[in-house]
């Protein structure tokens, strides 16, 4: 019995204007990276990628999705993500964030990173309801979605 | 050392007559194929036609070593030439220039018998 080595890469997208939030979801992520992963790396990319890919999660507010792919299509997702500038209908460009080997270590890696971009958005706004929401909506991890 | 790969492909057509057989097209033809299996980055490579013959369709070219795989690969997954059913039969591949002056008999019985 052989393990299936994943890799979890976690992204952040850049938008070119700047919203407070981006019509996206899991589908139109995927659908954006194998397009692009078949337009670089051909059908022979897609076939070694399709195996296993998934968009685990995608929080629109902070921006940050996690992409799950094989340990061997990892580069073919690594190295295609700078050369992406539209997604959707969005014009935006990917920052990867992090890579981990488990999903955990990635959720981690995220929380901390969401923890820097609360404390600078709390500053920002003044009603206490307000910043009750906008807790709630980054601190939302639905992972099945 | 060379560093160059050569191949020698006959092409199989199933109506001969209807197509236009140039050394352009054929090139166009296996970059293409190339392009559409290993994408933008994987895909791109010069393909160099040593020699061409129309009478009996058949064709050496070379690429870089590297490539060798590659392109053998996109070679043998060809289906069409000029919209034309087809297939390309890798009659011999090496290291070393090839040349027409072997028989086509000659390859192809000693390619069954390897």
């Amino acid at each position: 019995m052989v393990r299936i080595k994943n890799r979890y890469i976690a992204v952040q997208i850049v938008p070119q204007t700047a919203t407070r939030t981006l019509r996206l979801n899991d589908n139109t992520l995927t659908k954006c990276l194998l397009e692009n992963v078949g337009k670089h790396y051909g059908v022979y990319g897609l076939g070694l990628l399709e195996q296993g890919f998934r968009v685990k999660y995608c929080n629109e507010r902070t921006k940050i999705a996690i992409i799950r792919c094989l340990h061997r299509g990892q580069q073919y997702v690594s190295s295609i993500l700078p050369l992406i500038t539209l997604i959707g209908d969005v014009r935006a460009k990917f920052r990867t964030l992090y890579v981990g080997a488990t999903i955990i270590q990635c959720n981690k890696f995220i929380i901390k990173h969401q923890k820097e971009f609360l404390d600078k958005m709390m500053g920002q706004l003044e009603s206490a309801k307000e910043r009750q929401d906008l807790l709630k909506s980054v601190m939302d991890f639905d992972m099945d979605r | 050392m060379s560093d160059y790969h050569y191949f020698d492909v006959q092409l199989k057509l199933r109506d001969p007559e209807s197509v236009v057989l140039t050394p352009a097209y054929f090139r166009g033809c296996i970059l293409n194929s190339l392009e559409s299996f290993f994408g933008d980055i994987g895909g791109q490579t010069t393909v160099d036609i040593v020699k061409f013959s129309v009478q009996q369709r058949r064709v050496i070219f070379r690429v870089p070593e590297d490539f060798y795989e590659r392109t053998r690969v996109a070679t043998t997954l060809i289906g069409h030439y000029q919209e034309v059913p087809c297939h390309f039969q890798v009659l011999e591949s090496s290291k070393s220039l090839l040349d027409f002056d072997k028989e086509l008999g000659e390859v192809v019985s000693k390619n069954q018998s390897d």
